[in-house]
C-alpha cells in the first residue's frame, strides 16, 4: 500500500526545551491531502502514447462517406480529416452543426460517440451527428472546447477563446 | 486521520449548507472550471489512438478515485469540515428525492431548455455559471429519468451482478468487454442493454452529465463517490483479487501504450494504480 497517511513519522522536537510528542498528533486533513497530493497541482499536460491499430479499423470504410445537410434546421457537416494517416482507426473527423464543431469519438466495436452525449453510439458519423442535435435542442450552440482531434486538447482554457459568434 | 464519506440522506443540515457552500467557494475561485476541463481533455474514445486513462479502460476505477480526491482537497482547502457524499442511487431513486432537494443539489432542469430553476446551483442565483460546457449554455441543466423516453436508474441486482464477478478486468480493457468487475461498474453494455450502473445514472440524470462538461453538475462527485464505494465492497469481497492488468500488455494485441498497468503513472498523476488500491487510511465510507 503506497497511498498512506500512516507510517510518516510526525512526532517532532519543537525546539530547545520543548518535549517531544510522546504519541503522534492527529493529522489534519489537509497534511493527509499533502502527503497524498505532495507533487502539488495537477499535471495538465496531455499524455499520447503510441499506439497501434486493431481489427475495428477494417469497419472504418463503411462509414467513411461525407454529409452535408439540414437536419431538424441545422445545418450539419461532417468530412474524415485528410490527414487520416495520424490515426491509426480514422477517428478523425471535421464535424460541425452550424458551422460550430462538434468532437465525435470512436469506439473499438467501430461505432460513434459525441460530445453531447456520452453514452449513445452509433454506427456513422452522421447518425452521431444527428442525435447530438437531437440532444441540443432548438435554440442552443454548441461551444468550442472540444479536444482537438489527436484527442490530446488544448493545454490551456480552450473556453475561452470560443466560438460563441 | 482518516476522514469519513457520508450517505448524503444522512447529512444534517449544517453538513449539506457546508458542503454547498464549499463547492460555490470552489466555483468561484475558478477551480472548479479546471476539474470540469480536466475531465473533458481526459475523455477519449477506445477505438482512437493515444493512452486512455479515465473511461473505457481498467483505470476507470482509479483514475476517478484520484479525481474525486483532488476536489475533495480544494473543498477542504475551504472547509476542512467538508467531505464529499455518495449518493446510492439504488435507494434514492425519485426525481424529488435527495439529492435533488433545495437544500443541496436542486431539482430537475425545466421543460423546454431543461435549466435548473432551483437549489443552490440554479444560474439564476449567480453563482454556478457553466463556463467550460459542451454548449453555449451559461445555466445548469438537468432531464431526470430522460422525459422524452424515461429510464429507470439501475438498481441494486445491477450493482450486484458487477460486485460479484472475481476478476477486475480482461483483455481487450476497453469499453467492448462483457467480463470483469471494472467494466460491469462503468457500464458498457451490449446494445440490447446500453447503460449499467454508473453510465446508466449519467444517462438517467442526462442534460450536462450526458456529455463532455458532466463534471458541471455537482452530482457528478456524489455518483463517482458512489461508484469509488462500490470498488471497496468488491475489493473486500473477492481479497485475492486486483486491479489488471498487472503488467503492460504485450505488443501487437492492439492495447501497448493505451491502457495504464497495474505500476503505471496514471495522468495527469504521479500516482499509479497499485498506489491507489488501498486509500483506507485517507477516508472510509460510512
Amino acid at each position: 500500500m503506497a497511498v498512506s497517511a500512516d507510517g510518516v513519522s510526525v512526532g517532532a522536537v519543537q525546539g530547545a526545551g520543548t518535549q517531544v510528542d510522546s504519541e503522534p498528533r492527529k493529522r489534519t486533513r489537509r497534511e493527509v491531502a499533502r502527503l497524498l497530493f505532495g507533487s502539488g497541482a495537477v499535471a495538465l499536460t496531455p499524455v499520447l502514447a503510441g499506439s497501434r491499430p486493431s481489427q475495428s479499423a477494417n469497419r472504418q470504410r463503411h462509414t467513411d462517406i461525407p454529409f452535408d445537410e439540414t437536419y431538424r434546421g441545422r445545418h450539419i457537416q461532417g468530412a474524415p480529416l485528410p490527414l487520416h494517416g495520424l490515426s491509426a482507426l480514422g477517428a478523425d473527423w471535421r464535424v460541425t452543426v452550424d458551422g460550430h464543431p462538434l468532437h465525435l469519438m470512436r469506439r473499438a466495436d467501430g461505432t460513434w460517440l459525441s460530445m453531447l452525449d456520452h453514452y449513445s453510439w452509433y454506427g456513422t458519423p452522421l447518425e452521431a451527428t444527428r442525435a447530438a442535435v437531437d440532444e441540443l435542442g432548438p435554440g442552443r450552440r454548441l461551444r468550442y472546447m472540444a479536444p482537438g482531434p489527436l484527442g490530446g486538447g488544448h493545454p490551456h482554457g480552450e473556453a475561452e477563446h470560443g466560438v460563441r459568434a | 486521520m482518516v476522514y469519513v464519506r457520508k450517505n448524503v440522506n444522512k447529512l444534517t443540515a449544517t453538513e449539506k449548507r457546508r458542503f454547498v457552500e464549499a463547492l460555490l467557494e470552489v466555483k468561484r475561485r475558478g477551480e472548479y472550471d479546471e476539474f470540469v476541463r480536466l475531465h473533458i481533455r481526459h475523455f477519449r474514445g477506445d477505438g482512437e489512438r493515444g493512452l486512455r486513462a479515465a473511461h473505457m479502460t481498467p483505470s476507470f476505477l482509479p483514475w476517478h478515485r484520484m479525481f474525486v480526491l483532488e476536489l475533495e482537497n480544494a473543498l477542504i482547502r475551504v472547509d476542512d469540515s467538508v467531505t464529499v457524499p455518495y449518493w446510492d442511487w439504488t435507494r434514492d431513486r425519485s426525481a424529488t428525492s435527495v439529492p435533488w432537494t433545495n437544500d443541496l443539489l436542486g431539482g430537475n432542469g425545466r421543460r423546454g431548455d431543461r435549466q435548473v430553476m432551483t437549489g443552490p446551483f440554479a444560474y439564476r442565483n449567480g453563482r454556478w455559471t457553466i463556463r467550460a460546457g459542451v454548449t453555449d449554455d451559461r445555466f445548469l441543466t438537468r432531464d431526470l429519468g430522460r422525459s422524452r423516453n424515461p429510464i429507470n436508474l439501475p438498481t441494486k441486482a445491477d450493482l450486484d451482478r458487477a460486485l460479484k464477478d472475481p476478476v477486475y478486468d480482461v483483455a481487450p480493457w476497453d469499453s467492448t468487454v462483457t467480463k470483469g468487475f471494472r467494466n460491469k461498474m462503468e457500464g458498457w453494455g451490449p446494445d440490447s442493454n446500453p447503460w449499467l450502473n454508473h453510465n446508466r445514472v449519467h444517462r438517467w440524470v442526462g442534460g450536462a452529465m450526458l456529455g463532455g462538461g458532466s463534471v458541471n453538475d455537482p452530482v457528478f462527485w456524489l455518483v463517482h463517490a458512489f461508484v469509488d464505494m462500490q470498488w471497496q465492497r468488491w475489493q473486500r469481497r473477492h481479497r485475492n483479487h486486483r486491479y489488471l492488468p498487472a503488467r503492460p500488455p504485450g505488443r501487437g494485441r492492439g492495447q501497448d501504450g493505451r491502457i495504464v498497468a497495474r505500476h503505471e503513472r496514471l495522468p495527469p498523476w504521479d500516482v499509479t494504480p497499485d498506489e491507489l488500491e488501498d486509500v483506507s487510511s485517507i477516508y472510509q465510507y460510512a
